[in-house]
């Protein structure tokens, strides 16, 4: 997207123009900030507890984003960050009954940027194939350990449930389900804009240069380990966020939350939205999240059949994501 | 634990080790040539199961052709899958693996809209069932098959890989792709030909594997989890690591479930990750760039 827009601007386009494109942005953004916004106050329950999912995992794509997207590792092993995150609200909620959420979810937050800290550093022994491999193997041993100890589990079942929102909230406010939206909308938005600024920093553009020619930058006398180390902390550090939050939304943690069948998520949805890009990660929790429900309406047993044509169509035809793709369709129409 | 029941085990635990060589060996050499994992595979394992099931089970047809059939069907959905996909996207590792896994979720729901979702008996030819008495210990028909039939299929595989043209021809591609392009070997069509072999055996993987677990529909991510770490704690890119792999991790698990019940997958997770740190190219793999 980014460079759509500097292509238009290089190209010395009439200024009139520019000032559209700009007045069609804002106007989009306004568009969707109030969709995001009003939409859920008139939406039934369990629908507002599936847009504050699909917040919770835009969070969580965008951190592995950093990591996929802007440093061009594929990591299978990020459900071990955001399930960290979410066990440490639900142990908290099962052996302490405690359920306070300004306290749980940046204990949660910090729990999985530790974690993030000491599965990065073996991480990144290896790279290439083995790197896939070893991320894939840590975030299922955190698993197979989840589902193993008693101690990780409600009684009786595999996993923890009854993860509830305490009872008394913000200013006297019961916690509601769209209460907790909104909460959940404003980390949203100041993850977004924080992770705006580590993409525009010089810290963003040298993990980039990672990705890019890693001899290069290690020439340039860049660290590049640790360029990529920080780049998995912080990624941790959203997917902790996460996954905290999807706790007291989803009132259910399960082993496969720290395992593989978490961790291809972020990954799909930043290919489908846009890999390496601000809005992807958003986009492609949007499509993942919503167009399943959609799905569901119709042929719930036909979803995974679509979702990976799908996927396997913009892989192949719409490089880039939907959003680069979009962007490119409306250049043309305009230019 | 009598001595009876640890023959047994290991007995079973061998038996299983030879499935997962199967599955394994292709995930193994794909890796190699490639420099790609095949989130896919364990897929093509189940469609191979399930073709294999059919013929044995529905059409009453023999076991040996439903395992065949399963290789050949698995074997050209991955022939499918590497000519009109992966072979377009060259050296682009991300990408081809993005795109098998696309294939994880469609082959997988084309596998369940067919077949459906009920869990399948396990199934094996008529002269395979019931138990061979060996000193007083009962060992299963099937099982000792199972057994034999990976172990020539190591041998054939080693023997390919180590003593003829086109085990040299993958070998030297997996040292060095340029070079080997250089000398005028025709690398595409050798891949293909990997791919599509490995695929075969990971299908015919699959109908051998139906003797011990029934087809149903986890059987092909449980199989993708157990491949990548068969490959991961034998090494990639060559047979023996596969079977060693294979042979352990079988061990393990059989061990594993009769010794401590509860913790049974955390042991060969934990056997895999440790191998990675120590070793991180597996126990006989190679070191790929």
């Amino acid at each position: 997207m980014e460079r759509a827009q500097t292509d238009v601007i290089s190209s010395g386009v009439r200024p009139g123009l520019l000032h559209s494109r700009v007045l069609g942005y804002a106007l989009g953004a306004i568009v969707v900030a109030g969709l995001l916004l009003v939409l859920p106050r008139f939406l039934p329950g369990f629908l507002q507890i599936l847009m504050t999912k699909f917040l919770v995992f835009s969070i969580f794509a965008m951190g592995y984003n950093l990591v996929f997207g802007y440093g061009g590792m594929l990591s299978l092993g990020h459900g071990a960050f955001f399930g960290l995150g979410a066990y440490t609200v639900g142990l908290m909620s099962l052996h302490a009954q405690y359920n306070n959420i300004w306290v749980v979810v940046p204990m949660g937050v910090v729990v999985a940027t530790i974690g993030a800290a000491i599965l990065s550093f073996f991480f990144l022994r290896v790279s290439g194939v083995y790197y896939l491999l070893i991320t894939f193997g840590f975030s299922q041993l955190l698993y197979a350990l989840a589902w193993n100890i008693r101690w990780f589990n409600s009684s009786g079942m595999q996993g923890i449930s009854n993860i509830t929102l305490p009872a008394s909230g913000v200013f006297g406010l019961r916690w509601t389900n769209l209460l907790f939206y909104y909460l959940v909308f404003i980390i949203f938005v100041l993850a977004y804009l924080v992770m705006s600024r580590i993409i525009d920093s010089p810290f963003g553009h040298a993990v980039v240069g990672t990705r890019e020619s890693e001899h290069r930058m290690r020439t340039l006398g860049y660290n590049v380990w640790a360029f990529r180390y920080a780049a998995h902390v912080i990624s941790g550090v959203f997917a902790g966020l996460a996954g905290a939050l999807f706790a007291f939304n989803n009132s259910f943690v399960s082993p496969s939350h720290l395992g593989f069948d978490t961790s291809w998520l972020p990954m799909l949805m930043v290919i489908v939205g846009g890999i390496g890009t601000r809005v992807g990660p958003i986009v492609g929790a949007a499509i993942a999240i919503w167009l399943e429900y959609f799905f569901s309406l119709i042929t719930p047993q036909r979803w995974p059949l679509f979702l990976g044509a799908f996927f396997i169509a913009v892989i192949m035809y719409f490089r880039g994501g939907i959003v680069v793709t979009l962007t490119r369709l409306w250049n043309r129409r305009r230019l | 634990m009598t001595l009876d029941t640890f023959i047994q085990t290991l007995f079973n635990g061998l038996a299983f080790g030879m499935v997962l060589f199967l599955v394994s060996a292709g995930l193994s050499i794909v890796m190699g040539i490639m420099g790609m994992t095949n989130l896919a595979h364990g897929a093509l394992f189940m469609l191979g199961a399930y073709t294999g099931w059919t013929i044995a089970v529905q059409w009453k047809l023999s076991f040996w052709l439903g395992a065949l059939a399963g290789g050949v069907i698995a074997g050209l959905a991955g022939l499918f899958i590497e000519r009109v996909f992966l072979s377009r996207l060259y050296k682009q590792g991300n990408e081809q693996v993005l795109v098998t896994f696309g294939f994880v979720l469609v082959i997988t729901n084309i596998v369940l809209w067919i077949w459906g979702g009920r869990f399948r008996m396990q199934f094996t030819d008529p002269w395979l069932r019931g138990t061979i008495e060996v000193g007083g210990i009962p060992f299963s028909k099937s099982r000792i098959a199972i057994v034999a039939i990976g172990l020539v299929l190591a041998l054939l595989l080693w023997w390919i890989q180590d003593r003829t043209r086109i085990g040299a021809m993958v070998r030297a591609g997996m040292d060095d792709k340029e070079m080997t392009m250089g000398l005028g070997i025709n690398l595409p069509v050798v891949s293909a030909l990997v791919f599509f072999m490995a695929a075969f055996l990971a299908g015919f993987g699959g109908v051998i594997g139906s003797q011990l677990i029934g087809p149903n529909p986890g059987m092909g991510l449980d199989m993708l989890l157990l491949a990548l770490i068969v490959t991961i704690v034998g090494g990639v890119g060559k047979v023996q690591g596969a079977l060693l792999g294979g042979l352990l991790i079988g061990l393990i698990d059989s061990f594993g479930k009769a010794l401590f019940p509860s913790i049974g997958l955390f042991t060969m997770y934990m056997a895999m990750v440790v191998i990675l740190l120590v070793r991180p190219s597996g126990l006989l793999g190679r070191k790929l760039t």
